[in-house]
C-alpha cells in the first residue's frame, strides 16, 4: 500500500513545463548578463620570465578584484530589482482584490436595487 | 551514485563559466523544468514560480565559478529554490493552494486521469508547512533520498523522516476509502 | 442607503475641492503587536528608487507587465500592510482608525464605501486630487479575520488603472458619471 502511495506520488509529482515564453524569457535574460567571472588562466611554463609572471598576476588579481566587486553589485541591483517588481505586482494583486470585493458588493446591491423597483 | 566525471554536462558547465552562451542556454532549459516545478508546487501560483525559477537561475549565473559539476549544481539550483520559496511563504501573504483549479498544470498531465488523486494531493499540499511541502517535493519530484533532502534544506534527518511519514500517513488516509473499492471491483472511482 | 460613488464622480468634486497642500502618504502605524498575532502579513513599501527599479524589471513585452509599467509612471510609492488572523475580532476597528483619521483630512474624498452583510467585508476607498490630477489613493479593507491598507502615493492615471482590468483580477468599476452611486449599508 506505501509503495503504491508512493508512486502515485511520483506520477503525480513529475515535473511540469513552464509555459514557452516563459521559457524563452528565461534564457534570453540569463544569457545576456555577463557571466560569472573567469579564473586567472595558467601562464605557459617558461615562455615568460618570473618577475613579469608575478607582476602580471597580481594586475591580474586586482583586475579580477575589481571586477567581482562590480559583478557582486551588479548581481545585487539584479536581485533587488527582481524582488521589487515581485512586491509591485504583489502590491497591485492585493489591491485589485480589495477592489473586486467592493465591486462586488457594489454589483450586488445594484441586482438587489434593480430587482426591488422592477417589482414595485 | 553518478560518477561525476562521465557527466557530459559538466564540460557544458565548464563552457558556461567561460561565458558560452550555447553552454548556458543548455544548462538552464536541463534543469528549468525541475525548478519551475518545484516552485510552482511551493508557491501555487505559475507567476510567483516564474519570478523565483528566473530570480534562481539569474543567481546561478553568478555563482558559476563555485559549482564544480552539474550535479552540484542541480543540489545548489534545488537548494536555493527550496530556502527561498520557504522564505517567500513565511513572509508573504498566504498562497491559496486550495485555489488550484487556476492551475491546470500543477500536477502532471498524465495523472489527469486521476482527478481525485490530483485533489487528494492538492489538499495534503495545501495542508503543509513550507519545510514540510518542501521536503515532500523533493522527495517525490526530485527523487531525492532523506539524506540529501536533509543536506539541501539543512534540515535534521530526523525531521525529514518526520515529515515523509506523516505525509504518507495523511495520503494513506485520503486515499483509503477510494483504494479497497477499486481494488475490490477493479473499477474506476465513480 | 449608501450606494458606490463612481471613480469618475471625483472630476467632477475636484473643482470644489480646497487645493492647499494636504499629504497623498498615510502615516500607517507598524502594526507590530498585530503582526505577531497574525498568521499571515504583508508589508510592501516601495518608494520612489525602488518603484523605478522594480520598473525597469518589468516585461514590456508582457502584456499585464506593459500596463504594470504605465501604472507605475507617475508613482511615488506604494504601501501595503494587510494581516491575517486564525479567528475573529483579533483586531478591533480602533487600530485602524489612526489610518482613518487621517483620510478625514482636508484634500481625502471618499470615492467608494461598501459593506457587504454576505462577505462581512467593509471596504473603503479614498482619493485625493490635486488640480485636477488624483495624487493619491487609499484604501481600507476589513474582514472578520483579515484587514487591509493600501496607500498609492503619486500621479494616478485612473485610465490606465483602469486598463488593468483583466489584469490580476482588477474588475471593470462603473465609470458612468450619470449615476451617483452609493455603497450599500450594513
Amino acid at each position: 500500500m506505501s509503495e503504491d502511495i508512493e508512486s502515485q506520488m511520483r506520477a503525480a509529482l513529475r515535473a511540469v513545463a513552464p509555459r514557452e515564453e516563459f521559457t524563452q524569457k528565461l534564457v534570453a535574460n540569463v544569457t545576456s548578463r555577463p557571466a560569472a567571472p573567469r579564473r586567472p588562466r595558467r601562464f605557459a611554463a617558461g615562455w615568460r620570465p618570473l618577475a613579469w609572471w608575478f607582476s602580471a598576476s597580481l594586475a591580474a588579481s586586482v583586475v579580477l578584484a575589481v571586477g567581482v566587486h562590480q559583478h557582486l553589485q551588479q548581481q545585487r541591483l539584479q536581485q533587488s530589482g527582481l524582488e521589487a517588481r515581485r512586491e509591485v505586482l504583489e502590491a497591485l494583486r492585493v489591491t485589485s482584490q480589495k477592489l473586486n470585493l467592493a465591486y462586488e458588493a457594489v454589483k450586488s446591491q445594484s441586482t438587489s436595487l434593480t430587482d426591488e423597483q422592477s417589482g414595485a | 551514485m553518478n560518477d561525476d566525471s562521465t557527466d557530459p554536462l559538466d564540460e557544458q558547465l565548464a563552457k558556461a563559466r567561460r561565458g558560452e552562451r550555447a553552454a548556458l542556454t543548455l544548462l538552464v532549459q536541463t534543469h528549468q523544468r525541475s525548478i519551475y516545478s518545484l516552485a510552482l508546487r511551493m508557491l501555487g501560483t505559475r507567476d510567483l514560480a516564474e519570478d523565483l525559477t528566473q530570480e534562481v537561475f539569474m543567481q546561478m549565473n553568478g555563482n558559476l565559478s563555485a559549482i564544480d559539476s552539474n550535479r552540484h549544481l542541480g543540489f545548489w539550483l534545488r537548494q536555493v529554490t527550496s530556502n527561498r520559496a520557504i522564505d517567500q511563504l513565511r513572509r508573504r501573504a498566504r498562497v491559496q493552494l486550495t485555489s488550484l483549479d487556476e492551475e491546470p498544470q500543477l500536477f502532471s498531465a498524465e495523472e489527469a486521469s486521476d482527478p481525485l488523486l490530483q485533489r487528494h494531493l492538492r489538499a495534503l499540499l495545501a495542508d503543509l508547512s513550507p519545510p514540510a511541502r518542501a521536503v515532500l517535493l523533493l522527495r517525490y519530484q526530485e527523487d531525492l533520498d532523506p539524506v540529501e533532502i536533509a543536506r539541501t534544506l539543512d534540515m535534521p534527518l530526523n525531521t525529514v523522516k518526520s515529515h515523509l511519514k506523516r505525509s504518507l500517513e495523511s495520503m494513506r488516509e485520503k486515499t483509503a476509502s477510494v483504494m479497497r473499492p477499486m481494488r475490490c471491483e477493479g473499477s474506476s472511482y465513480e | 442607503m449608501r450606494q458606490c460613488i463612481s471613480l469618475w464622480l471625483f472630476a467632477l468634486l475636484a473643482p470644489a475641492l480646497a487645493l492647499a497642500a494636504p499629504n497623498p502618504k498615510l502615516a500607517i502605524p507598524s502594526f507590530s503587536a498585530l503582526a505577531q498575532k497574525a498568521t499571515e502579513s504583508v508589508t510592501i513599501t516601495l518608494d520612489p528608487g525602488l518603484l523605478g527599479l522594480a520598473a525597469k524589471f518589468l516585461d514590456s513585452n508582457d502584456p499585464q507587465e506593459a500596463a504594470t509599467q504605465e501604472v507605475l509612471k507617475g508613482l511615488q510609492g506604494i504601501y501595503v500592510r494587510s494581516y491575517t488572523f486564525d479567528k475573529d475580532s483579533v483586531y478591533q476597528q480602533s487600530d485602524i482608525d489612526a489610518v482613518r483619521s487621517q483620510l478625514a483630512a482636508p484634500g481625502w474624498n471618499r470615492l467608494v464605501e461598501t459593506r457587504s452583510r454576505k462577505t462581512h467585508a467593509d471596504v473603503d476607498i479614498y482619493i485625493m486630487v490635486d488640480h485636477n490630477q488624483a495624487v493619491g489613493l487609499a484604501l481600507i479593507a476589513s474582514e472578520p479575520r483579515q484587514f487591509t491598507i493600501v496607500n498609492i502615493v503619486g500621479a494616478i492615471d485612473l485610465d490606465k488603472l483602469h486598463k488593468l482590468e483583466g489584469q490580476f483580477g482588477v474588475p471593470k468599476l462603473d465609470i458612468d458619471a450619470s449615476k451617483g452611486t452609493q455603497a450599500p449599508s450594513k
